[in-house]
C-alpha cells in the first residue's frame, strides 16, 4: 500500500474511532449488558443441560444476540455519515473506496471482536467454559465478525432513518437469534423453524462456535467459510447501493 | 499551496449528461486558471451541480472531458480528487467531533501528516476566526461559525483547485467578510476557484470572472467588464410633482416604468435621455444614473428567471 494511501485509511480509522468514543452510551452498552446477562442467565441454561453444554449454549447465545445488537454500531456510524451529508464530501476527496471500508469497517470490527472476547473471557474465566481450541474459535468469531460488519452495513445503507434502523437491529437481532438457536437449542423448537433456520445468518453463527467449542475443526470451517459467504453478499449489497445513491448530494 | 503546470487548472470540454431525456449538461464547457476566481452563477437546474459532481469524479459524463492539473477525471478519479478542495452549500460537518477533528481530517486526507497537518489546521483556523473554536464540537457552533468551519475544511489541505458552493450562504457580515478574504488569499496564492453564489456583489468583491451557466452550457465568460459593458444601465428621476409620467417623451415611454413616485429609464446613454426629457419640459427634482451591474447582466442572460421572479 503506497505511503499516502496508508496514511488516508490511517486518517479514515482515527476519525471513525473518535466518532465512535465521543458518543460512548452505545458502546459502553453492548459492551456491558453482554456480560449482565451471562452473569444471571448461564445457571439456567446450565440447570437446563448440563455444566458444561449449559454454559456453552449460554455463551453461545449471548454472542450471537448482543453481536446481533451490536449491529446498531456498524449501520448506525454509516447511516450518521448519511444523515451528516459527510458520505458525499469523504467521496469528493482523495480518498480510495477501499481506504474509506476499512476506516469504517475497523473501528467497528475491533468493538464487535471485544464484545466476543470479553463474553467468551468472562464464560472462561469464571463460568468454567472450555475452549479445547482456541484457533478454531477465534475463526469463527472472526467469521461471524465478518457477517456482522456485512450485515451492519447493509443496514446503514437500506435505513433511511434511525427509527428504520432501531428497528432492525432490535427485531433483526431476536428473530435471527432465535432463528439460530441461539436463545434455544433448535431441536426443541418448531420443525418449521428447525426448516428455514440454516437461511439465517445466526444459524451460521451458532453452528460455527458450536463447533469451534467441541474442537470439530471441519464443522468450523465449513460454517465459517457459510458466514464468509453471507458477509460478501451483504457487503456486495451493501455497496451496490451505496454507489447508486450516491450520485447526487453535493448540491451546487 | 502546491504547483501545477499547465493552462488550465480545470478544464471542461464539451460535458454532456443525460438522465433519462432531460440533459442535465449540454456541452459544458469551462477553463479555470490558476490564481483564477471565477463566478459560476445560474439558476437551479443550469447545470452547475452535476458539473461539480462530473469534476469531483463522482458522476460520469456521457460525453466530454475534466482534467483537473492535466489529470483526466475518468482515469484517475482519485488522482484528481487530490488537487481539489470542495465546500458544498450543504453544511457537511461531523457535528459530534470537534472543529479540529473535522480540519485535521480533510487535511490529513489531502496528504498532510504530523507537523504540517497541526499547522495547517491552526493557520486555516486563525484565517477564519475558528481558533477560539477549535475544541468545540462542530454541533454546538453558531451558524456562521460552522460555516466558516466548511470553508476551512476546503481550504486546509491548499488544494491548487477550490469549488466553493455558496459558502457564504447566511453568513453574517463578520464570517463573509473573513471568508472572502481567505478566498482572495488563496487565489493570490496560485489557487485556481470555482466560487458560485446568488449574491452577485460578491463577485464584485471578488473581481471574479464570471461564467454563467444556463440549460446546462456555459452562456457567456469572461471579466465583468467586458460582459457588462454595453448592457442598458438605468436612469432614475423624480419630477416635481404637477406632472407625471404624461411628461415622458414617446421616444422613451416603451423604456420608462413608474416606482413609487420615481420614473425609471432604462438607458445605454443616460445623459442623452436625460436631455431628451429636459428638452421635453421635465423639470426632475432629483436624478440618478445607475451603471449597469451584475445583477442586470444575470437578467439579460437568464430572461426566464427574471420573468419569474
Amino acid at each position: 500500500m503506497p505511503a499516502d494511501a496508508g496514511g488516508r485509511a490511517a486518517a479514515m480509522i482515527r476519525h471513525n474511532t473518535i466518532l465512535l468514543l465521543r458518543e460512548p452510551g452505545p458502546l459502553a452498552s453492548r459492551l456491558i449488558l453482554p456480560l449482565i446477562f451471562l452473569t444471571l442467565l448461564h445457571p439456567l441454561y446450565q440447570a437446563a443441560q448440563g455444566h458444561s453444554a449449559g454454559i456453552s449454549q449460554a455463551v453461545i447465545a449471548t454472542v450471537v444476540m448482543f453481536s446481533l445488537l451490536a449491529l446498531s454500531i456498524v449501520g448506525g456510524s454509516i447511516l450518521t455519515e448519511r444523515v451528516w451529508h459527510t458520505w458525499e464530501r469523504i467521496r469528493a476527496t482523495a480518498v480510495r473506496p477501499a481506504e474509506l471500508l476499512a476506516g469504517k469497517a475497523l473501528p467497528a470490527m475491533a468493538v464487535l471482536l471485544a464484545q466476543q472476547v470479553l463474553i467468551v473471557g468472562l464464560g472462561a474465566a469464571v463460568f468454567g467454559l472450555a475452549v479445547p481450541s482456541p484457533a478454531l474459535l477465534a475463526l469463527a468469531l472472526f467469521a461471524w465478525t465478518l457477517a456482522l460488519l456485512g450485515m451492519g452495513a447493509a443496514i446503514g445503507v437500506l435505513a433511511r432513518s434511525f427509527s428504520e434502523l432501531s428497528i432492525a437491529y432490535d427485531l433483526g437481532g431476536i428473530v435471527l437469534s432465535s432463528l439460530g438457536g441461539a436463545l434455544v437449542p433448535l431441536a426443541v423448537m418448531p420443525a418449521w423453524v428447525r426448516h428455514v433456520a440454516p437461511a439465517s445468518p445466526g444459524y451460521w453463527a451458532v453452528s460455527a462456535l458450536k463447533a469451534a467449542l467441541g474442537g470439530d475443526g471441519a464443522a468450523t470451517v465449513r460454517a465459517s467459510a457459510m458466514l464468509a459467504a453471507f458477509a460478501l453478499a451483504f457487503g456486495l449489497l451493501a455497496a451496490a447501493r451505496a454507489n447508486r445513491g450516491a450520485a447526487r448530494s453535493a448540491r451546487m | 499551496m502546491r504547483e501545477v503546470a499547465g493552462d488550465g487548472m480545470l478544464v471542461a470540454e464539451g460535458l454532456v449528461k443525460r438522465y433519462g431525456t432531460r440533459r442535465a449538461l449540454d456541452g459544458f464547457d469551462l477553463t479555470v486558471r490558476s490564481g483564477e476566481i471565477t463566478g459560476l452563477i445560474g439558476h437551479n437546474g443550469a447545470g452547475k451541480t452535476t458539473f461539480v459532481e462530473a469534476v469531483t469524479g463522482l458522476i460520469r459524463p456521457d460525453a466530454g472531458r475534466v482534467t483537473v492539473g492535466g489529470i483526466d477525471v475518468r482515469r484517475d478519479p482519485c488522482g484528481a480528487r487530490r488537487l481539489l478542495g470542495v465546500a458544498p452549500q450543504e453544511l457537511t460537518l461531523y457535528v459530534s467531533a470537534t472543529v479540529r477533528d473535522n480540519l485535521r481530517l480533510f487535511g490529513a486526507l489531502a496528504g498532510l501528516r504530523r507537523a504540517a497537518l497541526h499547522c495547517a489546521v491552526d493557520q486555516v483556523a486563525e484565517e477564519l476566526q475558528l481558533t477560539e473554536v477549535l475544541g468545540q464540537r462542530a454541533g454546538l457552533l453558531s451558524g456562521g461559525q460552522r460555516r466558516r468551519t466548511q470553508a476551512a475544511a476546503a481550504l486546509v489541505g491548499g488544494a491548487p483547485l477550490l469549488l466553493l458552493d455558496e459558502p457564504t450562504a447566511g453568513a453574517d457580515p463578520q464570517t463573509r467578510a473573513a471568508l472572502l478574504e481567505a478566498v482572495r488569499a488563496r487565489a493570490a496564492s496560485g489557487a485556481a476557484i470555482v466560487y458560485t453564489t446568488h449574491y452577485l456583489p460578491e463577485l464584485a468583491d471578488l473581481r471574479a470572472t464570471l461564467a454563467v451557466a444556463r440549460s446546462g452550457r456555459i452562456i457567456a465568460r469572461g471579466a465583468q467588464e467586458d460582459l457588462v459593458r454595453g448592457l442598458p444601465g438605468e436612469l432614475r428621476l423624480r419630477l416635481d410633482g404637477t406632472a407625471g409620467d404624461g411628461q415622458v417623451p414617446a421616444s422613451l415611454a416603451d423604456r420608462t416604468r413608474s416606482d413609487a413616485g420615481e420614473l425609471r429609464i432604462t438607458s445605454t446613454d443616460p445623459p442623452a435621455d436625460l436631455a431628451v426629457l429636459l428638452s421635453a419640459g421635465c423639470t426632475p427634482v432629483w436624478v440618478d444614473v445607475r451603471r449597469p451591474g451584475l445583477d442586470d447582466l444575470y437578467r439579460a442572460l437568464t430572461p426566464e428567471v427574471s420573468h419569474a421572479g
